[in-house]
């Protein structure tokens, strides 16, 4: 199991995002064509669908390759991760001139830090049993 | 002259080279019975997965859901981000 440690780093990485995306896309587009949400969901939706596993890959490649060998820990690296998602995916909600509904701005000082903690436990549970099934870290 | 003897002779020259290669084995039985240990370990109970976490991952799951009930506007956030 020595070899393409990257490969199932990625791999690793991947996983939870895109099992997850799954159950969100379906809330999103039953809210969006069934109960007529009035937000157009499809002009943001590339970026959780494209963007945010593939970054969760790369981010767990890089903890393998660099960090995992220290013993940092995995979560608190991937704590981190939610400080490079949020501004990038309200780049793209700005560029694709996504009108973000005011209550959900107004909450983004709180939405930070709960992101970070949620992403802590998923990446330390999650990520890091994925990568010791997988043999990586 | 018929084949058999000649492969017989081959075949006593092989066994012979092959012998005088591999020296025989001193104790071929193990030290002790192995037969109870296998019946140990197939009566031994399967481990059980579970979600063991410390207290203060615990903690951090109830902070962050007691914030998601309070701004219940941060879920769209999350989910998008997720």
């Amino acid at each position: 199991m020595n070899r393409h440690p990257y490969l199932r780093a990625y791999l690793a990485g991947i996983c939870v995002p895109t099992i997850f995306l799954l159950f969100v896309a379906t809330g999103f587009i039953f809210m969006r064509y069934v109960y007529n949400l009035p937000v157009p969901i499809e002009r943001v939706i590339v970026f959780p669908m494209a963007a945010v596993p593939n970054l969760w890959g790369v981010w767990n490649i890089l903890f393998v390759s660099f960090l995992a060998r220290r013993r940092f820990s995995i979560g608190l690296f991937g704590a981190f991760l939610p400080l490079l998602l949020a501004p990038l995916g309200f780049t793209v909600a700005h560029l694709l001139q996504f009108p973000i509904p005011p209550h959900v701005l107004a909450a983004a000082p709180v939405a930070l830090p709960v992101g970070m903690v949620l992403y802590y436990l998923v990446w330390k549970h999650l990520v890091g049993s994925l990568n010791a099934e997988l043999g990586v870290a | 002259m018929s084949k058999e003897p000649q492969l017989d002779r081959e075949l006593g020259w092989l066994r012979k080279t092959l012998e005088s290669a591999v020296p025989p084995v001193a104790d071929s039985e193990p030290r002790r019975d192995l037969w109870p240990l296998v019946l140990r370990r197939i009566a031994q109970p399967q481990p059980r997965t579970s979600l063991r976490m410390p207290w203060f991952d615990w903690a951090l799951l109830g902070l962050a859901a007691t914030a998601l009930f309070l701004f219940p506007a941060l879920l769209p956030a999350l989910l998008y981000h997720l």
